[in-house]
């Protein structure tokens, strides 16, 4: 298939390394240019999100198509090669294909099931479109890949088990607190996965809710939303007193929570407990913060620890939503056999004729002799008889690339009529 | 009779704390709910040991360390058992289940002993004082097993290790609460309990306080908690701090219980 898909996960790469990558090589557009720039690759897209960074090429040559991307991703990323080696993995052909599918279906999500990372993949893919750096090959892999998530998101149950950020962090608020009820959510950033979490909060007894970020209308847009109050971005040191869960996740580069923010605000709020998520990647709160008494600091990495005991339950619905994958990577796979059933068969075409056009060429000295009604017909007479050889092996090997033997007859073919060249 | 139902209860403790630490092997809450069952039935079993003995030896419930012991025992469970029906959490009782079942080997130790009491130790003044101070230390262990429980989850949480031992136990809330309620019930019964002591030791011996190593440690207890109970009112300390303070000042308690009789000669000989 000449596919291939290098990237890394929450799985093989800690954090650090996702951010080092997705700062340096994320979804800026001349990242894609740059690839599609490596020799041998053809078509290219480029998925980056807080848990994954993965390119998806064809290539003529997919392993020189590895060796430069992963080139490309050192030269990037300013990580070292062995860093770089142990976090990453590659998939080729049927294995990319698969990979792809079930990251759209949400199977390989760190929250298995999180309906965002569809939508991030059909984002990559619109960029890709727009640089007109897909083809034929991954359009047609990509609007698959689609259907596939779709057929997974309502043939299973994976979806429904309350799955995403929310989720682990209503379970771990419960086990910090207790009762929700009477305790207070500071969201910094007004972002999608935030206001997920905010809303399942507030299904499980939250009341208050403060919004600050960067820009006042989204806060209080969302505050309005949540029949929460907004503040400004300026003002959430003050505002961490009053908070019990703080979940952040706005796209600043740096820490907008210091340890002595979070200390001072402590001190304020006379030691009650306090929980911080951190979605955000790059983080927005110092990791040390962490470390002070009575606060509790999860980043998007550790929420995986909380998703991993709800796993169990969600194993047999894992299973269907493989074996829909496991049948679309099949028909795929027929697909892109009949594809090159195709370019083979106009070859063949090609070298018949062209040698039809050269033994009519050599026995001009003959047929010019002849009327001219009589060389239309030796023209026909020849031309039939190459289209009767030709009809069968032609529709056995449209019928064989139906049922995948077709790469075994086409190999056969081109050998033996050296379509190949020498 | 009191022996026979004495030493079915004792039984009865064991199997509950049995069946607790099951539930934290297998990291299930169902055979913690049977325990809770089993427990409230040795703490049943027990009351009636407790009636038949007191009906045979007078009110005195603790003449000696056989009976404080398993007084306190009795104790403990009882507010424990109050508490959890209080309460959602189970699988706290894992950790006053065994509490109990040791107090009261430990009691069974002493089971023979004479029932007579020495007749310094009659008056109700007595009573009053031995009652008091015991219930005022079973709250201040409870508060103790809530604070090594608090530690135990605190430690888990903070490390992000939400395994499925984390989960069976109470939130963080919860075992916080139950801490702070038991050191504010526990504090003004221990100083009601030294208070009766002090002036039943001015009627008895002529002085209120003469230094005994056991009332120089349950002092240095007692200004502990003091401490503890000003930290978590006036300042707000919560969470690991108080936990922490918590377990030490019990330990305290329970050298001024068992170690002092050991280690020093003192005029509180009896228990």
């Amino acid at each position: 298939m000449n596919l291939i898909l290098i990237g890394m996960n929450y799985r093989t790469a800690p954090l650090e390394i996702r951010e080092q990558l997705s700062a340096g090589c994320g979804g800026d557009l001349r990242s894609l240019a740059d690839i599609r720039a490596i020799a041998q690759v053809r078509e290219a897209m480029c998925l980056s999100t807080c848990n994954r960074f993965e390119v998806l090429a064809s290539a003529a040559d997919i392993d020189a198509a590895a060796l430069g991307i992963k080139a490309f991703i050192l030269m990037r990323s300013g990580l070292l090669p062995d860093q770089l080696e142990k976090c990453l993995y590659i998939y080729r052909d049927q294995d990319a294909v698969k990979h792809l599918f079930r990251v759209a279906s949400s199977i390989d999500s760190m929250i298995m099931g999180e309906p965002q990372i569809l939508g991030q993949v059909k984002e990559a893919y619109r960029r890709c479109v727009d640089q007109r750096a897909s083809g034929v090959i991954l359009n047609k892999l990509l609007h698959h890949a689609f259907r596939t998530a779709k057929r997974v998101r309502t043939e299973t149950g994976i979806a429904n088990n309350a799955v995403s950020v929310s989720f682990a962090a209503v379970e771990l608020a419960k086990k910090i607190f207790g009762d929700l009820k009477n305790k207070a959510i500071l969201l910094i950033g007004a972002g999608e996965m935030a206001e997920l979490a905010a809303r399942h909060l507030v299904r499980n007894g939250t009341k208050k809710i403060i919004v600050a970020n960067r820009t006042y209308d989204r806060a209080s847009d969302l505050a309005s939303l949540l029949h929460g109050t907004a503040v400004e971005l300026e003002r959430i040191g003050e505002k961490l007193q009053e908070a019990d869960i703080v979940i952040s996740s706005t796209g600043a580069s740096g820490y907008l929570i210091t340890k002595d923010m979070i200390a001072a605000a402590l001190y304020r709020r006379k030691n009650r407990l306090l929980f911080l998520i951190d979605i955000a990647v790059p983080r927005d709160i110092d990791p040390a913060a962490g470390e002070i008494d009575n606060v509790y600091l999860y980043n998007i990495d550790d929420l995986q620890g909380v998703v991993d005991g709800n796993i169990r339950s969600r194993a047999v619905e894992a299973e269907k939503a493989e074996a829909i994958v496991d049948e679309e990577v099949l028909r795929f796979s027929h697909w892109f056999s009949s594809l090159e059933a195709v370019p083979t068969i106009i070859d063949l075409r090609r070298k018949m004729e062209d040698i039809m056009e050269g033994e009519i060429e050599k026995s001009l000295f003959w047929i010019n002799s002849l009327g001219e009604s009589d060389k239309e017909k030796v023209r026909m007479l020849v031309s039939s008889v190459l289209n009767k050889v030709l009809h069968d092996p032609i529709t056995g090997l449209k019928e064989a690339s139906q049922n995948s033997g077709a790469v075994l007859y086409i190999a056969a073919l081109r050998k033996l009529f050296k379509l190949d060249g020498e | 009779m009191d022996l026979l139902f004495f030493k079915i209860a004792l039984f009865a403790y064991f199997l509950s704390t049995a069946g607790y630490t099951i539930s934290l092997l297998a990291k299930r809450v169902l055979p913690a709910r049977l325990s809770a069952w089993i427990f409230l039935s040795a703490f049943l079993l027990h009351t009636v040991s407790l009636l038949f003995r007191g009906v045979d030896a007078g009110l005195n419930p603790a003449a000696n360390l056989h009976e404080a012991l398993s007084f306190f025992a009795w104790a403990v469970s009882g507010i424990y058992l109050f508490i959890q029906s209080k309460t959602k959490t189970k699988v706290l009782g894992a950790f006053v289940a065994p509490v109990s079942f040791l107090l009261m080997l430990a009691a069974a130790g002493g089971l023979g002993a004479s029932l007579a009491v020495p007749s310094v130790l009659k008056g109700s003044l007595v009573t009053l004082h031995i009652v008091l101070s015991i219930i005022g230390e079973a709250l201040f262990a409870l508060a103790g097993c809530a604070g090594v429980v608090y530690l135990i989850q605190d430690t888990f949480i903070k490390h992000r290790k939400m395994t499925g031992f984390s989960r069976i136990l109470p939130s963080l809330g919860d075992l916080d609460r139950i801490n702070h309620l038991c050191l504010l019930l526990g504090f003004p019964l221990l100083t009601l309990g030294v208070i009766a002591g002090s002036i039943w030791a001015g009627t008895v011996w002529g002085s209120h306080w003469n230094w005994d190593p056991k009332q120089v440690f349950t002092l240095i207890a007692w200004l502990s908690y003091a401490v503890l109970l000003h930290q978590r009112l006036a300042i707000g300390w919560s969470g690991r701090k108080a936990a922490l303070l918590s377990i030490a000042a019990f330990l305290v308690i329970l050298f001024t219980l068992i170690g002092v009789n050991v280690m020093f000669t003192t005029s509180h000989s009896f228990v």
